[in-house]
């Protein structure tokens, strides 16, 4: 029978445990291949005076070296806005801009080079924070505002209307993607100008265009593949087009292969990262905790140029709400400018700190009422039947309606799964105990509601090509690239099916421009969505044809052809309507060739029903949510901070699994990487804007023994996503954002050493250290304050 | 003498000569084997995904021991005289008929492996492991996740991974031993650590010496020649460009150096024990310094990794160190004119500095057990519980003697005095610092929550605690108060059970 929704192997599984599997380091040299690498601004800001390579150039086994001038094509691209320069000529706008590119024969031929190159720059004075930027009122786009209701009205009387109110701030951190392959490219040039540009990127169109544009020649001269890449996390979304560039530039000035490969510790300081937010709120809420007003004012700290920061902070703003109506909101959103790498895409995409946002404000009106906020959460969700507003509680701020809502069973489940309420009172008579001398417990169950599709509704489109081969075996290729996720399984998997064959007949190819064109990138969670549907759409009228030829064959005995009833499985093909002969795919296959009937096809597929207005904030942009809800439990030593995950249960509305095994993978690894933002991940500058946490010794991922103990994942049984693909939900990102739970389990913990109605406050990451200074600071520390510091050095 | 290095690389003799033989042995196995399922991630021995196996003989058998290793920060030369299995030759380790690894079949199986990209450093760790446990049972749970500690994976949240080390099938598991016969590499091996060898390029001395006179010449006539056993920090410099050494001693081939000797009040540590054989041995010997030993570095690092070098390196946030100092442990120096004992609270002169001579190497670390009316009491923060340089570190050792009972509190400990405190912090100066002030503070005092308090408040005084990547200099500071106060309260009711 079929294999979708079976828990199939990863299809690359074999190679990565052998150490088969390539990636763009492992191909092997080419002939007089050369090696790129760039020398960047070693300041932040600053007016470039002179570039002197001379000396650089002298140093043998030194190739060519560049400088922006001799960028054949054009020097500027942007995924939204063409604000950025591949190479700096005037002005350098965060530390590490690159200004000159060198080829080297040697590793040591490039490193002499790289310490021979004399750059004089004029410093400019330099933004890095977000209150810098406010201050400075410095920001890359205009305000973003999405509104409805009455705000100012419900704030202004809310004292009348005995509603509460709270006005804060919430610090939100960045996050480093940390894939395990940093950015990577391999240019290899062809006859009459092409060029083909091996990438690990998420988006080989837009390295294809950025290429062509930056080389000079036109689209369809510039392939650009991927096999695979060693993790992306949106972090190749659009910048993996740099060294891509740089590498083409390379390899079309001197007609040599060229290959670029970022040292971990280049890529962490020179690539964009998750935006870094801060929240300014104020919210109305009455006695049990119903929001009735949001007034929020969100910041992100796009770097230095746009790259996909209006749409990250779009989507930050399309989940202010989470899984929470809010009759009356206006939150209102602004990109800052600064002097960092340009801020990217990451799983998540804004959602997570739209989402860090209301979580917090929930966890704080829990405090002011002395309330668990599981009932907070429970009472303010779509569709609470213990809402004020229900019935009327289904409609996002943006006017999308939760169609087929799950939010209240789901929660209602996973607080029965986990146990909650009793595990509530043993954590407080804990706080309570004697034991909470050296340490507190904290406990919350947070949910999540993401709206799956590109929320730029043009880029809601795919394209497949399946090609059958005359022994019946399939290659399919689509614009999906694959980064560990599993999309080339999961199609792989529908394509097999759809046409009735063994899995292993099936074959996805190298994502490549040449066969997918104009595609959109792996992102927004949509990938097997939207390139999964694209190739049905070309395996059923494939099929149709096939059935045509087999019609005659397999019809039962004096019965008339009827391609309608013929059928496609495990490699047979037969007539449904009774026993006639039977026939093999491949044996039909070869039919339909002897009779000239074209064997590849062309699939498309464009969301249907998704429409968002930009300018008034206001559409139905998403096909449909996938949700889930996470309940996790933290340990906190309060001498000094540490903190312990120590169970973790995780329910999943994914509707109906593709590939469980994988689709369980997307979301254990998307919860720890969530918690990973949340706990041990800081990024630390110095005061000149150099990232100081640049290498895993000092930029801490979760670490296998920070994977709580008790780890507990289910699939919420959902069945009716008839919209989606196989009635299955995208999975990609909404898992991320339960790591939330375990900083909102920090915050509860943090509330029991806070006197009655205090806030403890907790920004983002919830680092040891800031646990412990927080908690020194609330009413009652275990602790008091430290003796006067002494000078540091 | 000799003038190249030694290697098998999957079975394969190696005659590595010239530069090569300075490289990165992740570099050497992919750029000169091709065998490119290494990767390559940090270069700085912090991700596992360049994990290999090394093969080392065994002390009394005619077999090879092999444990995983970080190949970033293994220069090739270290490691003359070794077999390193890739996890390109791991796959014949298998009596199943997938040709894999049944690490390897158990990964493919759990979906353990996402992008692919730090899965040959998992399968390379777990397949350790498996040689490690000799038995057919599987790996002890509590086992499993410190043996990993030392591999990141960015994709699978590490579940996944868990399920399929949970998972391996030891039946069909051929062990390495048999796959790679010993009796055609031993000798080889045996000869080649048996011997110096000497490598002049036009840029770079290298030398390896076999006893140690020898050692101490070479030092003396190169002064700030970079000597190398474990190379984990070494590694690190040199890939990071910090140093560029032109002059450079490999030690790991010095005779009769690995050894730990255990008496009933001693553990002598000779120079060249790795730190994954000192864990072994302080397992029972110092069970509160194992408690430390667990979370330095990571297995990848401590099976390389040696105290001497530890020490040597002198960080002030070393985790090894503090201990070391309250237990007022000595190290001998030798020289060409002899050994010398010097106690490591005496061992450090400033930031780095130490007062060995231009001749001397640290050849042994003698190390007092706490005695029955010792507690010993040790203490690591660091941004992330495992694999992760230290923030703040702190050793106490409090000599504690019982008075009569007086009218008591209620906090249970007012009956126990202090009869000498030892107090030592690391990352709070630019050595890891004993604090005398504390130390006379505490002494002859009855152990109480208020003491502690007070004690902490002292301790703050006596140190200077700096801002950096790692932490705050407030942080740190409130960890220097806190911490005696911890200790307080973790006493409990254990305290009564010192004699």
């Amino acid at each position: 029978m079929g294999v979708v929704g079976k828990s199939i192997p990863h299809e690359s599984a074999v190679g990565h445990v052998t150490g088969a599997s390539q990636f763009i380091d492992d191909m092997p040299p080419l002939h007089r291949e050369l090696i790129v690498d760039v020398v960047g601004s070693p300041i932040a800001h600053g007016r470039i005076v002179s570039i002197d390579i001379e000396a650089a150039e002298k140093i043998p086994g030194v190739a060519r070296i560049f400088t922006a001038r001799d960028i054949p094509g054009h020097n500027t691209f942007g995924p939204v806005a063409k604000d950025e320069h591949l190479l700096a000529d005037q002005q350098v706008t965060f530390l590490g801009d690159p200004i000159v590119l060198i080829a080297a024969e040697t590793r040591e031929a490039m490193r002499a080079a790289k310490k021979a190159v004399k750059l004089t720059i004029d410093p400019l004075p330099p933004l890095f924070s977000i209150d810098d930027a406010i201050a400075a009122d410095s920001f890359l786009t205009p305000e973003r505002k999405l509104e409805r209701g009455d705000v100012e009205t419900v704030l202004s009387t809310a004292f009348q209307e005995q509603l509460h109110t709270l006005q804060r701030t919430l610090d939100i951190g960045g996050q480093d993607h940390f894939y395990l392959e940093s950015h990577a490219a391999l240019a290899v040039p062809g006859e009459g100008g092409t060029m083909h540009i091996h990438s690990s990127t998420q988006h080989p169109s837009e390295v294809q265009m950025i290429v062509a544009e930056v080389i000079g020649v036109p689209f369809n001269h510039v392939v650009c593949s991927c096999k695979r890449m060693g993790g992306g996390f949106g972090g190749k979304e659009t910048q993996a087009a740099q060294p891509a560039a740089m590498a083409a530039v390379v390899a079309h000035l001197t007609g040599r292969p060229a290959r670029i490969i970022y040292t971990k510790d280049d890529d962490m300081k020179f690539t964009g990262k998750r935006h870094p937010f801060k929240a300014f709120y104020k919210v109305a809420f009455d006695d049990n905790g119903c929001l009735h007003a949001l007034d929020l004012r969100l910041f992100s700290n796009g770097g230095c140029t746009l790259d996909l920061s209006a749409p990250v902070l779009d989507r930050a703003l399309f989940h202010i709400d989470n899984a929470y109506f809010i009759p009356n909101i206006r939150a209102i959103g602004r990109v800052c400018k600064t002097n960092l790498p340009s801020n990217t895409a990451f799983r998540g995409f804004g959602g997570p700190q739209g989402v860090a946002a209301i979580e917090n404000i929930i966890q704080e009106i829990a405090q002011v009422l002395n309330k668990d906020a599981a009932d907070i959460r429970r009472i303010n969700c779509y569709g609470s039947e213990t809402s004020p507003f229900a019935p009327h509680n289904l409609e996002t701020p943006y006017g999308q309606t939760v169609q087929n809502n799950v939010l209240p069973k789901l929660l209602d489940q996973l607080a029965a799964d986990a146990n909650y309420t009793k595990r509530r009172e043993e954590i407080s008579t804990y706080n309570r105990s004697p034991a909470a001398r050296t340490h507190l417990k904290g406990l919350a169950l947070t949910p999540v509601k993401f709206g799956i599709s590109f929320t730029n509704t043009m880029m809601n489109q795919a394209n497949a090509l399946v090609n059958v081969y005359l022994d019946g075996t399939v290659i399919v290729s689509t614009g999906a690239t694959e980064m560990g996720q599993g999309v080339h399984t999961r199609i792989r998997q529908l394509v097999a099916d759809d046409l009735g064959i063994p899995f292993h007949t099936v074959l996805v190819a190298t994502t490549a421009t040449d066969k997918n064109n104009n595609t959109s990138p792996s992102a927004a969670s949509a990938t097997t969505d939207l390139n999964g549907m694209a190739a049905l759409d070309a395996t059923t009228r494939l099929r149709a044809r096939l059935a045509a030829v087999a019609a005659p064959v397999v019809a039962p005995p004096n019965m008339p052809p009827s391609p309608d009833t013929v059928l496609f499985q495990d490699g047979e093909v037969f007539d449904t309507r009774g026993s006639g002969p039977r026939s093999t795919f491949r044996d039909v296959v070869c039919r339909a060739h002897t009779q000239r009937v074209n064997l590849g096809e062309r699939g498309f597929y464009a969301t249907p029903n998704i429409h968002f207005d930009r300018d008034t904030f206001k559409g139905a942009p998403f096909l449909y949510f996938t949700n889930g809800a996470a309940c996790a439990e933290v340990l906190i030593d309060r001498l000094t901070g540490d903190m312990k995950g120590l169970r973790v249960d995780l329910l999943m509305d994914a509707g109906v699994p593709i590939n469980p095994g994988i689709d369980r993978g997307q979301i254990i690894g998307g919860f720890i990487q969530g918690m990973g933002w949340c706990t041990t991940e800081e990024l630390k500058y110095s005061d000149t804007g150099a990232l100081l946490s640049h290498s895993p010794t000092t930029y801490k991922i979760p670490n296998i023994s920070d994977v709580p103990p008790i780890f507990n994942v289910n699939f919420f049984h959902n069945d009716q996503n008839h919209i989606s693909i196989k009635r299955s939900k995208a999975l990609g990102e909404p898992p991320l954002l339960l790591g939330l739970s375990v900083w909102a389990a920090v915050k509860d913990a943090l509330s029991y050493a806070a006197g009655k109605n205090e806030i403890a406050p907790l920004s983002l990451p919830a680092t040891n250290e800031q646990i412990l200074m927080r908690l020194t600071k609330l009413k009652t520390p275990a602790r008091p304050a430290p003796a006067p510091l002494q000078s540091t050095p | 003498m000799r003038d190249f290095v030694l290697l098998f690389v999957n079975g394969c003799r190696h005659e590595i000569r010239g530069d090569a033989a300075f490289l990165p042995l992740s570099d050497y196995v992919r750029c000169h084997c091709r065998l490119t399922g290494t990767k390559i991630v940090c270069s700085e021995g912090d991700c596992g995904a360049c994990a290999v196996l090394l093969g080392t003989p065994a002390l009394n058998a005619d077999r090879v021991d092999y444990r995983p290793i970080t190949s970033c920060i293994a220069m090739v030369f270290q490691l003359d005289g070794a077999h390193i299995i890739t996890v390109e030759g791991l796959a014949k380790a298998t009596r199943s008929a997938d040709h894999m690894h049944p690490v390897q079949h158990a990964m493919v199986a759990c979906n353990g492996a996402q992008c692919g990209f730090c899965t040959p450093g998992f399968v390379v760790s777990l397949a350790g492991m498996c040689e490690k446990t000799a038995s057919k049972a599987a790996i002890p749970e509590g086992s499993l996740r410190l043996g990993l500690t030392g591999n990141l994976c960015r994709c699978t949240g590490y579940e996944q991974i868990l399920d399929a080390a949970r998972s391996i099938n030891r039946a069909d598991l051929l062990p390495l031993n048999e796959v790679y016969p010993p009796a055609e590499m031993l000798p080889a091996m045996r000869d080649a650590s048996a011997t110096p060898f000497q490598i002049q390029t036009p840029n770079k001395l290298l030398y390896k010496p076999t006893d140690i006179p020898s050692a101490c010449k070479f030092k003396q006539q190169n002064p700030g020649c970079t000597i190398i056993a474990g190379g984990t920090d070494i590694g690190v410099l040199i890939n990071k460009g910090k140093i560029d050494p032109t002059v450079l001693m490999s030690v790991g081939g010095l005779k009769d150096s690995a050894g730990i000797e255990e008496t009933d009040t001693h553990l002598t540590v000779g120079m060249l024990a790795t730190l994954a054989s000192f864990e072994a041995a302080i397992q029972t010997a110092i069970p509160e310094l194992h408690q430390i030993m667990i979370r330095h570095g990571s297995p990848l690092i401590r099976n390389a990794g040696t105290l001497a070098g530890n020490i040597v390196n002198g960080s002030p946030i070393g985790d090894t160190m503090p201990a070391l100092m309250v237990l007022n442990a000595e190290v001998e120096l030798t020289g060409l004119s002899g050994s010398r004992r010097v106690s490591m609270n005496a061992f450090y002169t400033g930031y780095r500095k130490n007062v060995l001579a231009p001749d001397e190497l640290l050849t042994r670390i003698i190390i007092p057990k706490p005695k029955q009316d010792e507690i010993l009491r040790l203490y690591k923060v660091s941004k992330r519980w495992d694999l992760d340089i230290s923030t703040f570190t702190a050793a106490f050792l409090l000599g504690i003697k019982k008075s009569a009972p007086t009218n008591g509190n209620g906090n249970g400990h007012d009956n126990l005095i202090i009869a000498e405190a030892r107090v030592a912090y690391g990352g709070v100066g630019p050595v890891i610092l004993r604090l005398p002030k504390t130390e006379a503070f505490l002494q002859n005092k009855s152990l109480s929550e208020e003491l502690m308090i007070e004690s902490g408040e002292i301790a703050c005084q006596e140190i200077v605690p700096i801002s950096d990547v790692r932490s705050s200099g407030e942080y740190r500071s409130q960890l220097a108060q806190n911490i005696p106060l911890k200790l307080f309260y973790e006493l409990g009711t254990s305290a009564d059970s010192v004699h």
